[in-house]
C-alpha cells in the first residue's frame, strides 16, 4: 500500500531559482509610483507586517515577503498568489511598519491588477467572489446572496454545493435566503453611468 | 580696477553641469575683468599658485574665485591672496557648486545662473576695502559640560596638559551612564573597574574644579572668552565638611528606605538621604528635599544631624550658590536620554511587569545592583527563558528613524551575561546584527557558539500566554525560515535606543550652536569637523552629538580636548573683521537696535549714540537692517557691496538690457 502510495503521489518538484530575465524591475518602479504604494522600496524586510498579520500563518506569501517580490519585480508570483486575496484589510501591518509603509494598499493595488490581468489563483474563491459580486451589482444595483453564492460557489469548487444544500436549505425554510434577484428601479441608468465611467 | 576672475572645476562636480568655458569667456568680457581662467582643482597647491602668480604678473587689485561654498575655502584663497601681497578682503568667493551645479540638471540654465552669480561678484568685489583681523587674548580655562564618560576624559586630558578645567556635572556625581553599566562590550570589561580609576583621578587632580549637583545658566561671551554662570543646586551637606562616612544614611529616621532609586531606575529603594552609588565621586552624601521629613514637616528628630555632630556637615538652610567663571573653550559632553519603552505599546512595557529595558537588565546584572547581581524576574523567581527584543525606538518612523548604533551589541553582551548567570535559554529578536567594530564580529560569533538564538526579524507583538503561566510569548516573523514563530519566555528585555536630552533643545539655545534633524548637537562637518561647532570654541564630545559606544565616545573627548587645547594655548584668537559698527554723526540715538543684538554688543554711551563692541559683534547684521536713519554699516557688507551685488545679479533679467535700479537710500 505504501509502495503504491509512493509511486501515485510522487512530490511534485518546484524550481525555487529565479532568473533576473524575469523579474521586471520597471513593474517594480511603477508599482511604487501608484498612490498609497510610496515607500516600497524603503522596506527593511523586517518581517512585522507578517509578525502583526493575523492571517499571514495560512498565506502563501507573508506581506513581507509581497513586498519583496514586487520590489524585485516578479510580477507573477506577486499577483498570483493567494496572499493578497486572504489579507482583511485590517490594517496592522500598516499601523505598525517602521518604514510606514501602506501594505494594505499594495495588497488593494495587487488585487486589482491581477483582476485586470487575470493573473489570480483559478478557482480561489475571494478573487472569484470579489469578481461575481461586482458583476451583480453592476447588472442590478443590488447582491442578491442566493445568486452570488451560487455562482461563486460554481465558479470556484460545484462539489461544494453539496455540502452547502443542508445549510442553504435551513436559511431558505426560515426566511433567511431568498431565491428573488433584487434590482434597483432605474437599473439602465446605472448601467449607462457604469459603462460611460469604463470607457474613460 | 583690475579683477582676476578663476573657476573652479572641481573635477565633474561643477564643470559637469555648467560650461566653464564658455562662463570663463563671458568673465573676462566683463568691465574691469583683466583675466578670467579656469582650473581643474582652484583649491589645490598649483591653483593657488596661479593666483598668487597672477596677481604679481598683471598687477590684479581684485579677485573673484568661482568655486565650492566659502564655508570651505574662503580662508584658503584669501590666505593665497595676502601671500601675493593683496589685503585678503579683495578675494571673493561665488558658490557655484552648492548654489548652482549640485542643484540644477539644465546645463545651459545653470550655465546662465553661473554667469549671473560671477557677474554679481564682479561687481561687488569693486567696492571691497581692505580690513584687518584683529587679535584677542584668550582665557586658559575650559569648561566641560557634563560628567560622564566624555567629560571625565576630556577633562583628564586637558588637565594632564596643565589647563584648569571646570567639570560641571548636574547629578550628585560624576560617571553618568557608564556608572550604570555592569560589563562593557566586547571584551567584557567591568564598566566601574575601567571608569572609577578615571572618577578618582578626576577628584585629585589639582588642575580641575568639580562642581557636581550644578547646572549652566548662562554663557555670554565670544570664542576664548566666555563668561559662563554655573547654578550650583544645593545637596543640604557642605561638600568641605562631609567625608562620605555614610553614617547619616544609617541613623536617617527612615528605617526602612522607601524612595525609588533612580540610579537603580526604580528597582530599588534609597533613603532621603542617599549617596547614589558606593564608588560615587565625590564621596558627598545630598538630601533629597521632595522626601525628607525636615522639609516637609520642620518636625524630623534629625538624627542624622546628630551622628554628624562632629563634622556638622548638615546644613539644611543651604542655598543655591552662583558663580560666575571665565573660560577659553567650552566642551559639551552632555549625553544621551535613553528611549521610553511604554511609547511602544504592543511591547507591553509598564504593563507587563516582566517586560525591562536594558538599561534595568544592566542594573540586576550588576554586583551592587538592586539584587546583588541575580537576574531574577520581578517574583524572585529565575526566568527560563529570555526574549531581547532589537530595535526598541530605533529605525522606525513611529519614534526615531537613525539606527542608535549600541544596541546589537549591548544586547549580544546581556544575552550572554543572562545565559551565564540563569542557563536561559535567550532568544534574540533582530532586523540586523550591526557588529562592526573592533573585535565585535567575533563577539557576536562567541555569543552565536554559546547557543544563544537569533531570530531575524522584528518582535511584532508581546502578550501573556493563554494558558495562565505567567510567561509572555514573543510574536515575530522568522524572516529567515519564512514563518511564524510564537516563542514564551519569562522575561522580555527591550533593546531601547538612545535619544537626544529632553533638555538638548534648551541647552543648544543656552550654548548658541545648532541641532540635526534628530535632535543631537550638530557638528560643524560630519567628517572633517566632527567635534566642532557652528559656535566658535564650543566642541563636542560623546554623545550628544550622536549615539555612540565608549570606544569612540572615548575617541571623540580626546579629539574635543585637542581641539579645546589647539585654541587655548595659541594664547590669542583671531577675529573676523565683519563686524559692524556705528557712525556716530547720523546716530540719532533711538535705541532701536540695543535689545536687538543677539550678542549684547551695543551699549548707549553718554553722548546718547550707540556703541558696539566689536570684540562682541559677530556679524549677523541685525542692527544694519534694523537702524531706521541708516547709521549702522557693516564691514563686508556695506551698502554699496550689497546694492550692487544685486544690481549684478538682476542686470540679466532687466527689461530692455539696461540695469535694474534698486530703490534705495545709497
Amino acid at each position: 500500500m505504501k509502495a503504491l502510495r509512493a509511486f501515485w503521489f510522487r512530490p511534485e518538484m518546484r524550481r525555487k531559482m529565479k532568473f533576473q530575465r524575469e523579474a521586471d524591475p520597471e513593474w517594480a518602479q511603477q508599482v511604487a509610483q501608484r498612490p498609497g504604494c510610496e515607500g516600497l522600496f524603503s522596506c527593511l524586510q523586517c518581517g512585522t507586517c507578517s509578525g502583526t498579520c493575523p492571517l499571514s500563518i495560512y498565506m502563501d506569501f507573508a506581506p513581507r515577503r509581497i513586498i519583496g517580490l514586487v520590489r524585485e519585480g516578479f510580477r507573477e508570483d506577486a499577483l498570483g498568489c493567494q496572499t493578497i486575496w486572504l489579507c482583511a484589510s485590517c490594517y496592522a501591518c500598516a499601523v505598525h511598519c517602521p518604514r510606514q509603509i501602506r501594505i494594505t494598499d499594495v495588497m488593494y493595488s495587487l488585487k486589482r491588477e491581477a483582476l485586470q490581468y487575470k493573473l489570480y489563483p483559478r478557482r480561489f474563491p475571494i478573487p472569484v467572489l470579489a469578481q461575481e459580486f461586482y458583476g451583480i451589482v453592476s447588472d442590478r444595483g443590488r447582491s442578491s446572496e442566493f445568486w452570488l453564492v451560487l455562482r461563486m460557489a460554481l465558479h470556484s469548487n460545484p462539489l461544494q454545493l453539496l455540502t452547502l444544500i443542508g445549510t442553504g436549505w435551513r436559511l431558505f425554510r426560515t426566511g433567511r435566503l431568498s431565491l428573488h434577484k433584487e434590482q434597483i428601479e432605474h437599473v439602465k441608468e446605472l448601467q449607462a453611468e457604469l459603462a460611460g465611467r469604463r470607457g474613460t | 580696477m583690475r579683477t582676476g576672475v578663476y573657476v573652479c572645476h572641481c573635477g565633474t562636480n561643477i564643470a559637469g553641469t555648467i560650461d566653464v568655458h564658455a562662463l570663463i569667456g563671458y568673465a573676462g568680457s566683463l568691465p574691469g575683468v583683466a583675466l578670467a581662467r579656469e582650473y581643474k582643482y582652484m583649491c589645490s597647491d598649483p591653483g593657488q599658485e596661479l593666483i598668487r602668480q597672477d596677481i604679481c604678473d598683471y598687477k590684479l587689485d581684485r579677485v573673484v574665485v568661482a568655486a565650492c561654498s566659502p564655508h570651505l575655502h574662503e580662508k584658503t584663497f584669501r590666505q593665497a591672496v595676502e601671500q601675493a601681497g593683496l589685503n585678503p578682503f579683495y578675494c571673493h568667493m561665488v558658490n557655484l557648486r552648492e548654489h548652482d551645479s549640485w542643484v540644477h540638471a539644465d546645463k545651459p540654465a545653470a550655465t546662465e545662473k553661473a554667469m549671473d552669480l560671477v557677474r554679481a561678484a564682479v561687481r561687488r568685489v569693486k567696492w571691497h576695502v581692505p580690513l584687518e583681523r584683529r587679535q584677542v587674548p584668550v582665557h586658559a580655562e575650559v569648561l566641560v559640560v557634563g560628567g560622564g564618560i566624555a567629560g571625565i576624559d576630556a577633562a583628564l586630558t586637558l588637565a594632564n596638559a596643565g589647563k584648569h578645567v571646570y567639570l560641571v556635572e548636574r547629578e550628585p556625581t560624576i560617571g553618568g551612564h557608564m556608572a550604570q553599566f555592569d560589563k562593557t562590550f566586547p571584551t567584557l570589561d567591568c564598566a566601574a573597574c575601567i571608569l572609577t580609576p578615571k572618577m578618582t583621578a578626576v577628584k585629585a587632580h589639582r588642575n580641575i574644579t568639580l562642581w557636581t549637583y550644578s547646572e549652566v545658566r548662562q554663557v555670554e561671551g565670544y570664542v576664548g572668552n566666555y563668561s559662563v554662570t554655573v547654578r550650583r543646586k544645593p545637596r543640604y551637606v557642605i561638600e568641605k565638611l562631609c567625608v562620605g562616612c555614610l553614617e547619616c544614611i544609617q541613623a536617617c529616621v527612615y528605617k526602612q528606605a522607601k524612595v525609588p532609586d533612580p540610579f537603580n531606575l526604580g528597582l530599588s529603594k534609597r533613603k532621603p538621604v542617599y549617596i547614589p552609588f558606593p564608588q560615587a565621586v565625590p564621596q558627598v552624601v545630598a538630601i533629597d528635599p521632595e522626601t525628607c521629613i525636615e522639609f516637609k514637616s520642620g518636625k524630623c528628630k534629625k538624627t542624622c544631624v546628630e551622628v554628624c555632630a562632629e563634622r556638622n556637615a548638615i546644613d539644611f538652610k543651604q542655598q543655591a550658590e552662583i558663580q560666575t567663571i571665565q573660560v577659553g573653550a567650552i566642551i559639551l559632553a552632555t549625553g544621551f536620554d535613553v528611549f521610553d519603552g511604554a511609547r511602544i505599546p504592543y511591547y507591553g512595557y509598564g504593563l507587563y511587569p516582566n517586560v525591562y529595558t536594558a538599561l534595568e537588565i544592566e542594573r540586576l546584572v550588576n554586583a551592587s545592583g538592586p539584587t546583588g547581581g541575580e537576574v531574577v524576574l520581578r517574583d524572585g523567581r529565575k526566568p527560563a527563558s529570555v526574549g531581547i527584543v532589537h530595535c526598541v525606538g530605533s529605525r522606525d518612523l513611529h519614534t526615531n528613524r537613525y539606527c542608535s548604533r549600541v544596541c546589537c551589541m549591548y544586547s549580544l553582551k546581556l544575552a550572554h551575561l543572562i545565559k551565564e548567570k540563569t542557563g536561559a535559554d535567550v532568544y534574540n529578536f533582530y532586523i540586523d546584527i550591526r557588529a562592526p567594530g573592533k573585535a565585535f564580529e567575533e563577539f557576536y560569533n562567541r555569543v552565536a557558539e554559546e547557543g544563544v538564538v537569533f531570530v531575524r526579524g522584528k518582535a511584532a507583538d508581546v502578550y501573556p500566554a493563554g494558558n495562565g503561566d505567567g510567561r509572555l510569548i514573543v510574536q515575530a516573523e522568522d524572516t529567515l525560515l519564512g514563518m511564524i514563530r510564537k516563542i514564551p519566555v519569562d522575561m522580555v528585555v527591550l533593546a531601547t535606543g538612545l535619544e537626544p536630552r529632553a533638555d538638548a533643545n534648551d541647552v543648544r539655545r543656552l550654548f548658541n550652536i545648532g541641532c540635526s534633524g534628530d535632535g543631537f548637537f550638530l557638528e560643524r562637518h560630519p567628517k572633517l569637523a566632527p567635534v566642532n561647532t557652528f559656535a566658535d570654541g564650543i566642541f563636542l564630545a560623546g554623545c550628544c552629538q550622536g549615539p555612540k559606544d565608549i570606544p569612540d565616545t572615548v575617541a571623540q573627548s580626546g579629539a574635543a580636548a585637542a581641539q579645546a587645547l589647539a585654541l587655548i594655548d595659541a594664547g590669542v584668537v583671531e577675529l573676523e573683521p565683519n563686524t559692524a559698527h556705528v557712525l556716530e554723526d547720523a546716530c540719532s540715538g533711538c535705541k532701536t537696535c540695543l535689545p536687538l543684538c543677539p550678542y549684547s554688543a551695543i551699549s548707549f554711551v553718554e553722548e546718547k549714540k550707540a556703541r558696539i563692541n566689536e570684540v562682541l559683534c559677530k556679524g549677523c547684521g541685525t542692527c544694519v537692517a534694523a537702524c531706521p536713519s541708516g547709521s549702522i554699516r557693516q564691514n563686508l557688507f556695506e551698502d554699496e557691496e550689497i546694492f550692487e551685488e544685486i544690481d549684478g545679479l538682476l542686470a540679466s533679467a532687466a527689461v530692455g538690457g539696461g540695469p535694474v535700479r534698486i530703490q534705495g537710500d545709497l
